[in-house]
């Protein structure tokens, strides 16, 4: 047996092939852990998004039961960011593109949150901030702009669904509370139109919407990026989630004063879109 | 377009530009420098191609102008490796990587033909550069794990030794055609050197994974010709 093996001459490489081979693995192990986490964290936050769908008001903290049920995901995303830290530091840090999955929907999540809580839009440095809170006193998980930028996009998907179920069940688009004027800052705007800064008239879903839209068709990402592509995606899908809300508003106003409360305004009239019913009967 | 107050705020998608279109410009530079360094890798394969009709008598005057476009390519590394350094590595990397296995290949090529270690005279074929003589060959890092810098990635290196085994391989049979039947011999052993290498690496389901699949062909290929000259008795009688 053993004169059989020197028959076969190690080949002189073997000690450069063993040390690629450890270098590889840590690699694999490393991207491994990430696409799982990654896996989980989208999983939470699709949960989260879930819970978050059945909140009726806006611009008030969240109900006692929305933040119970919802305790054990933002928990699972901790415990998933602590654990893939270090595995995205110093030269690692841009290279597993499936990071990405994970925290475009984690973004998803936090800005809807944000904006059901607060009525605004969440800040890329509070987003990070936030992150850097779930991770603790360990390394960080990067968040980068097309994270953000990304997700926020999908957010106005969520504020679709938001607003027409509550037009639904309520009758209403949903609008925040009745707030004093802000001294001396920018007045607000309703139909489009900028008022005297007299008493300010809540700013609804719809106007807000539209608003984020503006800002975001403003915002270039780098020609010929995969982020390019991405954004241009999902733009279209925002400005159609916009339009069916702005249908259902439209609904509402002309008849729906004729129609019993909690009849659903029927999206599916309007021809050509026949995916509008299904996406919206989902809630 | 003032926005109403307090849904967003003041600056943010300003800043977020600003910071994409400090990308966009890195990007734009990286990829001027690419495009040069694209047509200098071209320029080295014209000159490295010639090995395959090239008896070995010549090699070492083939392999002294391959220096030139070499040097070249070296130092348009050097440029991409600034500009590069601005961003994290793994971010732009993507961009250059293809052309990095190129032009190592090309390197391991003319190092393997006997040109690293040429001293005139008749070149020694055989020899391959290790992945740290192809760094100090770039005067660039490699693999680096913890500094996040502009280096030469196991990856990269591991696809140009698999681009050498195919170009050896075509190498094999056209020695036989020059007459040169040592060189085969020489080459089947190194092939199969680098084949029980791959065979110990524990690859996943990526390119690398499919190209040094392919390795095993090359080394039957190279098989076939030993097993014709040997049938033809043309094989170098062993001293």
């Amino acid at each position: 047996m053993s004169e059989y093996k020197q028959e076969q001459p190690i080949s002189p490489y073997m000690a450069m092939f063993e040390e690629f081979r450890k270098e590889l693995d840590e690699h694999h192990d490393r991207r491994e852990r990430i696409v799982k986490a990654s896996r989980d964290i989208t999983a939470a936050s699709k949960k989260i998004i879930f819970t978050l769908q059945r909140v009726r008001k806006l611009g008030v903290p969240l109900p006692p039961y929305v933040n119970k049920s919802n305790e054990e995901y933002w928990k699972t995303i901790e415990t998933r960011f602590r654990e893939i830290a270090p595995d995205v530091q110093n030269v690692n840090a841009y290279r597993y593109p499936q990071l990405t999955w994970g925290n475009q929907e984690f973004m998803e999540a936090l800005s809807f949150q944000h904006y059901l809580e607060t009525q605004t839009l969440i800040s890329y440095e509070q987003a990070k901030s936030r992150v850097a809170a779930l991770c603790g006193d360990g390394p960080t998980v990067p968040l980068t702009i097309e994270d953000y930028v990304l997700g926020i996009y999908d957010m106005i998907g969520e504020l679709m669904r938001f607003s027409i179920t509550a037009m639904a069940l309520n009758g209403n688009l949903p609008a925040g509370e009745p707030r004093k004027a802000p001294a001396g800052e920018d007045s607000p705007m309703i139909n489009g139109e900028e008022t005297a800064a007299a008493p300010e008239e809540p700013r609804n879903v719809l106007t807000d919407m539209r608003h984020i839209e503006q800002e975001l068709e403003f915002f270039h990402p780098g020609p010929g990026t995969p982020f390019e592509k991405d954004v241009n995606g999902k733009a279209k899908v925002m400005h159609q989630c916009i339009g069916k809300v702005e249908l259902a508003n439209y609904s509402l106003t002309v008849r729906g004063k004729e129609r019993p409360k909690g009849w659903r305004p029927d999206l599916a009239e309007r021809p050509k879109e026949e995916d509008t019913r299904a996406e919206v009967e989902t809630f | 377009m003032a926005a109403p107050s307090g849904l967003i705020a003041h600056g943010l998608f300003e800043d977020l530009q600003a910071r994409t279109d400090e990308d966009t410009a890195i990007r734009d530079g990286l990829r001027d420098i690419i495009q040069t360094w694209e047509k200098q890798n071209r320029s080295i394969t014209y000159v490295l191609s010639r090995g395959h009709g090239t008896p070995i008598a010549k090699l070492s005057e083939l392999l002294k102008s391959a220096e030139e476009p070499l040097g070249k390519a070296v130092e348009t590394v050097g440029k991409l490796a600034e500009v590069a350094s601005k961003a994290p590595y793994y971010k732009f990397n993507g961009m250059w990587s293809r052309q990095m296995q190129d032009l190592v290949f090309q390197i391991l090529f003319w190092g393997w033909l006997g040109g690293y270690e040429n001293g005139g005279g008749e070149v020694k074929s055989g020899r391959l550069m290790n992945i740290e003589e192809v760094g100090e060959y770039l005067k660039v890092p490699v693999n680096l794990k913890d500094e996040d810098k502009f280096h030469l990635a196991i990856e990269e290196y591991l696809h140009a030794l698999i681009s050498l085994v195919e170009e050896l391989a075509r190498l094999a049979r056209n020695s036989v055609t020059m007459g040169e039947y040592e060189r085969p011999v020489l080459i089947n052993q190194f092939v199969k050197d680098v084949l029980a290498g791959f065979q110990i690496l524990n690859l996943k389901n990526d390119s690398l994974r499919r190209r040094s699949d392919s390795l095993k062909y090359k080394v039957k290929d190279v098989e076939d010709i030993i097993y014709d000259l040997s049938l033809r008795d043309l094989l170098p009688k062993k001293e």
